[in-house]
């Protein structure tokens, strides 16, 4: 195990950029309409909840790593089965990444560049990252994600000219349901794949902290979003926003005299790296956990190869990715972002209760 | 791959290192003189500047007395007024005794009048003494001798460093002297809690290098490691501290500088009163410290003189200019070749305008025009400064007029180049790092446009972050964010507020940089 350590300033630029990742390519709120705003904030509570959640489950198994709090709580044959189906989920959410990534930047800016040439260099960036420890990944990210707010509101700036405040009325207009799906939506994707983050948590410094950095990290996210719907929606139409394609581009193409498409591009640069490097560390380290390997790095370049080929493979084409990610993910994440965490937590506070309860006898 | 190499060059080293030239000679001084001075002869044959001097004295001519020294490393005034004059008039005196040990006890106590000098016992030591600069005294049936300091202080004046300028402040630079070096720190820090400690270097130039600090500032935990590194050390010679460098630097195989140097004797003392470790070398006047951060480079020591605003200003204009010497070539082939919607339409039409009838791809017209000016830059360096500066003109001239009106390069490109040249002069630490990553930037940006920067970028930063110089991470205070150093970063406070040393260097040691201030501080808040 790395004897790596991270501070809590660390911790929350990883968070904050691992939520931000593809979700802005993605845009799961958008079948809410001009009610987006409503799902963004329900959704982003739930989020808040549900990484109050995972950090209360690192917080209860203190210096323990999740494949290890999987096989104290479940028993060692059932622990390492569902260690290796999070290994699996880990890959599979980083070649989705990568395929998110690949599909927006070769439908926007790099028209004639196959997809593989752009995933596979990528790929090559994360892999120098990962291999280089969770420590480095964390300054990398100090230094990084600041700027993606920074590129937000510069965007939101160039765009003042553009806007109807008038554009997110009327509310609720097709009730309430398409908000909760939204929401739901929202929940699964970003903020339940934080759940890769139990593979991090025990390299914190001040344990104190998680929670709360944890919670602020969703909680500013979840603002950076609202602000970014706004602008979008304010900027765009509600019509036009449900019928684009990649949002943020063509809001970006909107700023009158001057294309800060390369900005956008560096913005999910950062966002998708910082999520891809998390992925792939939590799923090597599983693994070496899983086998009692002592260095995850002998993992990492294979299963970022193997993530790279499934992301080519994967989707036929860009529709088929939209309608995964709105479909079938959500309810695919349900077992590993909602249902395991949740048993885990059970299981941990009733081995709480236990101890505490014969604590307080032997006293 | 990179590890293949590094195992090679490990296995390079260990087949070197035998210690040549005192095997053979580890031997106690003999008694009799005649046998020192047939070997001295021996081990110095084909030396012509080799010099040994006999005294003979007393009834049956029975106190002999030998001084070997190397002509040209002894001041020969002093050796004739401090050893021979006082050695003879001691010799032909009455109170001159016929035991050798008791003349040899009266040499060393009351005759020889030289502030510095060493018992030795061997001959090992004997001759390390005489290639040194020392003269050797020995004395017939004494088993001791006795090594007296009497080198000659010859080499550079002290003058203002060619390399580094700066507009105010002390113009005293190092010199090649070991000692002269010492006493310059010094001179300007009247503390016995400055250390120095020598040890020798080198299998056959046993070299002095002197490790540097001041105790209770710099961290142990550093000194100690320097320490362990210098002893490591096997190598035949070391002639500079860049030498030394390579051998103590944490990662090899970087581009950027993780050991600082200098020849600026107040820049010195400034980084060890800020708690970092200085290597000396005899031989050079450039000094290295450690460990040596990223910001360190955009640091002068003109922005601590200055108006903290003036030197603010120049150290946010410095990052900049960092920043436009390593992408303003890629950025400008990004968007010629990729990026055509970026560019507003006014300028667009000038650049293809500009453009028109180059024969060439952007990327190969910067290539060629980057590689003419670094060719230029090479030819000015290795010149007379007199040619250089004649070379420059010429070249600058020439190269950017004619080749815009050959058709070579587009006017646009010859000011991107232009302007590349000069930010690159601004932070000359990262001058050789710019220069190979402007390559690799170019490459990136003809390949992917912005998205290759970006690679490239991200790729640079991971680096950045992964460096360390003896421990302390490179990119601090950014990455790891250390509050109390950012006041010394892409800003800097004025004087009287900096309270506080590095924090980075040494957590445990931040109370003050100077009690009285932060006594002075404590009452007016009390008040």
């Amino acid at each position: 195990m790395e004897k790596a350590r991270i501070s809590s300033l660390q911790l929350f630029m990883l968070m904050t950029g691992f939520l931000f990742g593809s979700t802005l390519i993605i845009n799961p709120i958008i079948n809410a309409k001009n009610d987006g705003w409503l799902a963004i904030i329900i959704g982003g509570i739930g989020g808040t909840l549900l990484l109050w959640v995972y950090a209360t489950i690192a917080l209860l198994n203190p210096s323990k790593n999740f494949v290890e709090i999987l096989r104290s709580r479940l028993g060692k044959v059932l622990g390492n089965l569902l260690a290796l189906l999070y290994v699996w989920y880990f890959t599979h959410l980083a070649s989705l990444v990568f395929r998110n990534f690949g599909s927006f930047i070769t439908t926007t800016t790099y028209l004639y560049t196959p997809l593989e040439v752009i995933i596979t260099i990528f790929a090559i960036v994360i892999v120098y990252a990962v291999n280089s420890g969770i420590e480095v990944v964390g300054r990398v990210s100090e230094l990084l994600v600041p700027v993606i707010p920074v590129i937000a509101v510069l965007i939101s700036i160039s765009l003042v000219t553009i806007h109807d405040f008038t554009a997110f009325l009327p509310v609720l207009e097709n009730g309430i349901q398409p908000v909760i799906k939204a929401a739901y939506a929202f929940l699964t994707f970003p903020f339940g794949e934080t759940i890769s983050f139990l593979m991090i948590f025990p390299h914190l410094n001040k344990r104190k902290n998680l929670r709360r950095v944890s919670a602020l990290s969703a909680l500013s996210v979840t603002g950076l979003f609202l602000f970014i719907f706004f602008r979008d929606i304010t900027a765009l139409g509600s019509h036009f926003i449900y019928q684009a394609t990649f949002v943020p581009h063509i809001t970006s193409v909107l700023i009158p005299g001057i294309n800060l498409e390369p900005l956008l591009d560096v913005n999910l640069l950062i966002g998708g790296g910082i999520k891809i490097a998390i992925c792939l560390y939590a799923a090597s380290t599983m693994l070496a956990n899983i086998i009692g390997a002592d260095d995850y790095r002998k993992f990492t370049t294979s299963l970022l190869t193997f993530c790279v080929v499934l992301s080519i493979w994967i989707y036929e084409n860009i529709f088929e990715m939209f309608n995964w990610a709105e479909k079938v993910w959500p309810y695919y994440s349900i077992p590993f972002q909602i249902f395991i965490p949740l048993i885990l937590l059970v299981l941990s506070l009733i081995k709480k209760n236990k101890t505490t309860l014969t604590d307080s006898a032997e006293q | 791959m990179f590890r293949k190499i590094k195992r090679h060059l490990r296995l390079g080293k260990q087949q070197i290192n035998i210690d040549t030239i005192y095997t053979g000679i580890d031997e106690p001084l003999p008694k009799n003189i005649e046998k020192v001075k047939k070997r001295l002869d021996e081990i110095f044959s084909g030396c012509d500047d080799f010099i040994q001097r006999q005294m003979v004295c007393g009834e049956d001519e029975c106190i002999r007395i030998l001084v070997s020294y190397i002509d040209g490393l002894v001041d020969k005034n002093i050796l004739n007024r401090d050893i021979i004059r006082p050695v003879i008039d001691y010799l032909s005196s009455k109170q001159a005794h016929d035991e050798p040990k008791l003349v040899y006890q009266r040499i060393k106590e009351c005759v020889v009048s030289s502030s510095d000098f060493e018992e030795i016992q061997s001959m090992q030591q004997a001759v390390y003494k005489i290639v040194s600069g020392d003269a050797v005294l020995f004395v017939d049936g004494v088993k001791d001798a006795l090594a007296v300091n009497v080198k000659t202080m010859q080499g550079r004046q002290i003058d203002e460093p060619d390399t580094e300028i700066s507009i105010r402040g002390p113009r005293e630079g190092f010199v090649e002297n070991l000692a002269t070096n010492m006493m310059l720190i010094r001179k300007r820090i009247k503390s016995p809690n400055l250390k120095f400690e020598i040890i020798q270097l080198g299998v056959q130039t046993k070299t002095d290098v002197c490790i540097c600090y001041i105790k209770g500032i710099a961290n142990e935990e550093i000194v100690k490691e320097v320490r362990k590194r210098l002893k490591k050390i096997k190598t035949d010679a070391i002639l500079d501290t860049g030498y030394i460098e390579q051998y103590i630097t944490d990662n090899r195989l970087t581009l950027f500088p993780i050991v600082g140097n200098t020849e600026k004797c107040d820049k010195l003392v400034a980084k060890l009163l800020e708690g970092r470790v200085a290597i000396l070398c005899d031989g050079t006047p450039y000094i290295i410290t450690v460990p040596y951060i990223f910001i360190e480079s955009i640091q002068t020591s003109d922005d601590y003189y200055d108006h903290a605003f003036f030197a603010s200003f120049m150290r946010l204009l410095r990052s900049f200019a960092l920043i436009i010497s390593n992408l303003l070539p890629a950025m400008y082939v990004a968007l010629v070749s990729f990026h055509h919607t970026v560019i507003p339409i006014k300028l667009m039409i000038t650049l293809a305008a500009s453009r028109q009838g180059i024969p060439f791809s952007p990327f190969v017209e910067a290539v060629l025009m980057i590689t003419a000016f670094e060719l230029l830059r090479e030819a000015g360096v290795r010149m007379p400064r007199t040619i250089g500066q004649a070379l420059s003109i010429v070249g600058a001239i020439v190269l950017g007029e004619a080749s815009v009106a050959a058709g070579i390069a587009s006017n646009l490109m010859v000011i991107v180049v232009a302007i590349t040249a000069i930010c690159s002069f601004v932070v000359p630490p990262l001058i050789r790092a710019t220069m190979l990553l402007r390559f690799a930037f170019l490459v990136a940006a003809n390949f992917l446009g912005f998205l290759g920067i970006s690679f490239v970028a991200v790729a640079v930063f991971i680096h950045l972050c992964r460096l360390r110089s003896f421990g302390i991470p490179y990119m601090a205070p950014f990455s790891p964010l250390t509050a109390s150093d950012i006041k010394d970063s892409l800003g800097v406070v004025p004087i009287w507020a900096m309270l506080t040393r590095p924090k980075i260097l040494f957590p445990e040691n931040t109370k003050d940089t100077v009690g009285i201030k932060r006594q002075e501080v404590d009452e007016i808040s009390e008040d």
